[in-house]
């Protein structure tokens, strides 16, 4: 009986060390917003190419390119190419320089989910076409957009709202496939 | 001769439904509009190591990640980040929680930092960064509740040293899925036996106590009043 109650004893002895960090409830991570966090100074903002035409598709992989760390890439993609660009061209411009890349231009939503849900981000086209933007962020209810136009903060649209708008500016979507930035510490 | 060109329409549309399947496939990433083969990492960890470009002990570190066959293994398993001090990265997502460069640190898919160690914390070989990488993922399999202890253990204090210097983009990591990585634990996974084994030993202990009393219980002849 003695044997017992001395077992008990060390187990409740073992059970009293617990309460210390028992007493302070697990931490949930907080999820940054929005997931593709690009840092301010890496965000590349439009500019005029030498015929004269906005670069909004290059400028939004220019920012990807440095939020999936190749920094190098990205200085010499702005100092190579700039105006408008169509997705076949920019297709063949990746495959010439070795790209690693993804693309759609059939408005698959799911590939928008996909480059959020992996932290990647995409290029996606606004305003009929006429516009490309980074879509930064993709949830049950909110999309965030990088506009290279106005790159200080982070517009909010609803999820809807965006993906109707990008269906009707022909769903195009691409992003480089390299290694996203690490999240914040927790 | 009906049959002969029916065979044929039907060959010719077995290929026209084949075909797409297999064209234009880049990198294993895209075919035209059919998206194949993207990586589904969403579980994988990240491993970042912070440090000044110019400085021989962060470039040394990073080479381990190249050279020692248990880091290179690892490396294909996670995210690999390596972030130089001169970059925008550092300065908006690193100088502020760094203790100081170089730093190694590891984190689960949500951040949660799993490991992390500056200056002369770092181990001193390569083999050394592996095992105090594989104790982390080991204690994240085995040890959950650990996790907590280890994170009220830490203390950072920032200590930002930019300081620019050029860099060549690294090698593109290999596509795949990734998850949680499975790790040479350098032979300290050995002992995670022995607190079962003392489990054990403690239930047989009660158990074979007991069973000695119930015996004499047993045997005990009752005593007549």
């Amino acid at each position: 009986m003695k044997r017992l109650l001395c077992i008990v004893t060390l187990l409740v002895m073992c059970v009293g060390c617990e309460p210390r960090f028992a007493a302070d409830p697990p931490k949930t991570p907080k999820k940054e917003k929005p997931t593709v966090n690009v840092p301010l100074g890496d965000r590349q903002r439009n500019w005029l190419g030498n015929q004269g035409e906005g670069s909004c598709v290059h400028a939004s992989i220019i920012s990807l390119f440095r939020w999936q760390g190749r920094y190098h890439t990205a200085d010499y993609w702005r100092n190579t190419y700039g105006d408008g660009e169509w997705p076949d061209d920019l297709a063949q411009r990746f495959d010439k320089e070795g790209i690693r890349y993804a693309y759609v231009t059939n408005g698959n939503v799911k590939f928008l989910e996909w480059a959020c849900k992996t932290r990647r981000g995409a290029g996606i086209t606004v305003m009929g076409g006429n516009h490309m933007v980074a879509l930064v962020h993709l949830d049950a209810k909110w999309a965030g957009i990088l506009d290279n136009n106005s790159v200080e903060k982070i517009i909010w649209v609803p999820r809807e709202t965006l993906i109707a708008e990008w269906k009707a500016s022909y769903g195009w979507a691409v992003t480089p496939v390299y290694t996203p930035t690490a999240p914040l510490p927790q | 001769m009906n049959k002969l060109i029916l065979s044929v329409l039907c060959v010719l549309a077995l290929i026209a439904a084949v075909l797409p399947r297999f064209a234009d496939t880049v990198n294993g990433v895209l075919a035209e509009e059919r998206v194949v083969n993207l990586p589904n990492d969403t579980a994988k960890w990240y491993i970042s190591v912070v440090g000044n470009a110019n400085d021989a002990r962060y470039n040394e570190i990073v080479g381990w990640f190249s050279t020692n066959t248990s880091l290179k293994r690892l490396k294909d398993q996670v995210h690999f980040c390596p972030v130089t001090t001169n970059t925008n990265t550092y300065k908006e997502r690193y100088a502020g929680n760094v203790k100081a460069p170089p730093t190694v640190r590891m984190q689960k898919p949500d951040g949660t930092v799993m490991y992390e160690a500056s200056g002369k914390n770092i181990p001193m070989s390569a083999a050394g960064l592996n095992g105090a990488l594989a104790n982390s993922v080991t204690a994240e399999r085995f040890l959950p509740w650990r996790r907590d202890v280890d994170r009220q253990l830490k203390d950072r204090q920032p200590d930002p040293r930019p300081d620019p210097g050029p860099a060549p983009d690294p090698d593109p990591q290999p596509i795949d899925d990734g998850g949680t990585p499975d790790m040479d634990n350098g032979g300290d996974a050995d002992f995670l036996w022995l607190p079962a084994v003392c489990v054990a030993a403690l239930l047989a202990g009660i158990a074979c106590g007991y069973g000695k009393q119930l015996v004499q219980k047993i045997k005990t002849p009752v005593k007549a009043k």
